[in-house]
């Protein structure tokens, strides 16, 4: 463990009956960082942040925040971590100021600190002007914005985040993404899970990619970075018809899709490729109307990076 | 790191935390009598049977004023204050605000505990309501023991609402379900309870735990224990031995039943 590590995860497991969802993980996140948690639908991801907050025993391995082990101190750490599950709402027959207020007393906030702290995470997340009104009143982007609201009552050190701007629109996803950078850089460490690239890309300082159970890569956005460099492609706009199957059999050739009028090809090795296109095209006498070699999207390399199963 | 360590996990004794703990449950009891006391469940269960029932056992009867006040005091105290604790974990579960609940520093016994002090009060109220009908039309005022009748109505809401717990095990986000479970284990322990009628020792009787409630009021309301010297005493000890049993049986299985209800 590092001086700076708060949350220590050592081989953790979840196995319900016969499907393992978490499978032998190890990781540590450090004070102060944003940690993603990138993986598709079904990764573990959920499954991961529930053992982390206490929702779910692991069937086995250790969870410590601060050396503590947390299943063991589970009141005492759960005071100084906060969560805002993917699929939670906030209680929709209840006002966004009951909402909050009901958390502050959860949390053993003094009365007039949880109306003030109330009052001013309403106006920071502008909802302030509607904090009278029922949940079930507010749009999806402002219920996602008291959900945060609602997890930053306490002040906790360490935030978890599941899926946080999934489905929101593009104004309630920016006030979000700025709001997470803003918490972060007054020092609390956030815990992000999410299947989006570019958030993670965008918001974390180190990210971690989980796929069917396991944990296949950990890093910083640098370096996966430097990894998608070796996934590149290349878009070939041919005067005719190509037989996919043909191309696909090339070497340094991995998949090719057709899109509208050109072709989307997948390449291990982009000058090899390259070279074959050029002879196959000449070969065929087809004609070569426009190429493109353009960086791979976050996408594919995500997909390039599960579907490889590297183990980090 | 030894500092942070230290100022995060600031140490509370057992006792500190056992207050605390009480506190939430008291926060979660408001929120759950803000929430559910208009709830479709809770008022066709706590309003709407009880009416319904009355009429069905009272019209056209040649009943006793006190077994006429006794029996609904009975019967609106038991469905009132088992209305609300099935409805909470399902009704959580499909709102999704169970799991939020859940990551906060409160234990399962805390939600638990505010479930029941919901309850518990739904049940008290509610159950006042028949005892100030009886006094004003049928002059009941003049026999009351205020004593016994109190007594009788916080330890018996306390017993039912803890009972209640148990309806809203099975891990279903799906009230309905437990509506019916409910209805299937509620519905016949009314019926075999002497309503309106004198207690008989009749064992099917002593199964009931609304048999004990309705000895209680029926004292205190004028009449003699039907159980005897000691009925009363019998009557508060089975009602705590009652409750108490079912708080814990639903803090194990309640314990229990979280990991299913979060599973995948």
């Amino acid at each position: 463990m590092y001086q700076s590590d708060i949350i220590e995860v050592q081989n953790l497991s979840k196995h319900f009956d016969l499907l393992k969802a978490v499978d032998d993980i190890t990781f540590s996140v450090e004070q102060g960082e944003i940690f993603g948690f990138l993986g598709p639908n079904g990764a573990g991801k959920t499954t991961t942040i529930r053992m982390l907050t206490g929702v779910l025993k692991p069937t086995s391995g250790i969870i410590k925040f601060y050396g503590q082990d947390a299943w063991k101190n589970q009141i005492a750490v759960k005071q100084i971590i906060s969560n805002v599950p993917e699929m939670a709402n906030a209680y929709l027959d209840l006002t966004g100021f009951q909402n909050l207020t009901f958390i502050g007393e959860i949390y053993g906030i003094s009365r007039n600190e949880r109306k003030k702290r109330a009052d001013d995470l309403l106006k920071k997340f502008e909802l302030y002007k509607r904090k009278d009104d029922l949940a079930k009143k507010y749009s999806k982007g402002m219920k996602q914005r008291l959900l945060l609201c609602m997890a930053l009552m306490s002040n906790p050190k360490i935030l978890f985040l599941d899926e946080p701007t999934s489905g929101l629109d593009v104004q309630s996803s920016i006030i979000i993404k700025n709001l997470i950078k803003q918490y972060n850089k007054d020092g609390m460490t956030i815990f992000l899970t999410t299947h989006n690239m570019d958030v993670a890309n965008e918001l974390c300082d180190r990210i971690a990619i989980i796929n069917k159970g396991n944990l296949i890569r950990l890093d910083t956005p640098e370096n996966l970075r430097a990894i998608e460099k070796k996934y590149q492609a290349i878009d070939l706009y041919p005067s005719e018809q190509l037989i996919i199957s043909e191309v696909e059999r090339l070497a340094g050739i991995e998949k090719v899709k057709k899109i509208k009028n050109y072709y989307h090809i997948i390449v291990d090795d982009l000058h090899e490729a390259m070279y074959q296109i050029i002879d196959y095209t000449k070969l065929k006498k087809i004609n070569i109307k426009k190429l493109n070699t353009p960086e791979p999207t976050l996408e594919e390399v995500f997909v390039k990076i599960i579907n490889s199963g590297e183990k980090n | 790191m030894r500092k942070i360590k230290e100022k995060v996990f600031n140490g509370k004794s057992k006792i500190e935390n056992f207050f605390d703990q009480l506190r939430r449950s008291f926060a979660i009891a408001k929120k759950d009598l803000k929430i559910y006391y208009n709830k479709g469940p809770v008022v066709i269960q706590g309003i709407a049977f009880p009416i319904m029932l009355f009429l069905a056992f009272v019209v056209g009867r040649n009943i006793t004023p006190i077994y006429i006040i006794s029996g609904l005091t009975c019967m609106v105290l038991f469905l009132t204050s088992t209305s609300i604790g099935p409805v909470v974990f399902p009704w959580e579960t499909r709102q999704k605000t169970l799991e939020r609940l859940i990551t906060c520093p409160i234990s399962i016994k805390t939600i638990l505990l505010g479930n029941v002090w919901s309850s518990f009060l739904f049940g008290c109220i509610f159950s006042v309501v028949p005892l100030i009908l009886g006094m004003l039309v049928y002059g009941l005022w003049k026999s009351i023991n205020i004593l016994i009748v109190f007594l009788a109505i916080i330890i018996a809401s306390f017993a039912f609402s803890s009972f209640s717990l148990i309806l809203s095990v099975p891990p279903t986000d799906t009230p309905a379900n437990t509506m019916i479970l409910t209805i299937l284990i509620k519905f016949p322990l009314i019926f075999v309870s002497p309503l309106f009628t004198p207690i008989t020792l009749d064992p099917i009787v002593l199964i009931s735990p609304l048999s004990y409630f309705l000895d209680l009021i029926n004292a205190g309301l004028g009449k003699t224990s039907g159980f005897g010297e000691y009925g009363l005493l019998i009557d508060f000890g089975v009602l705590l031995i009652f409750g108490f049993f079912f708080l814990f049986l639903s803090f194990f299985l309640h314990g229990k039943m979280l990991q299913k209800r979060f599973k995948g």
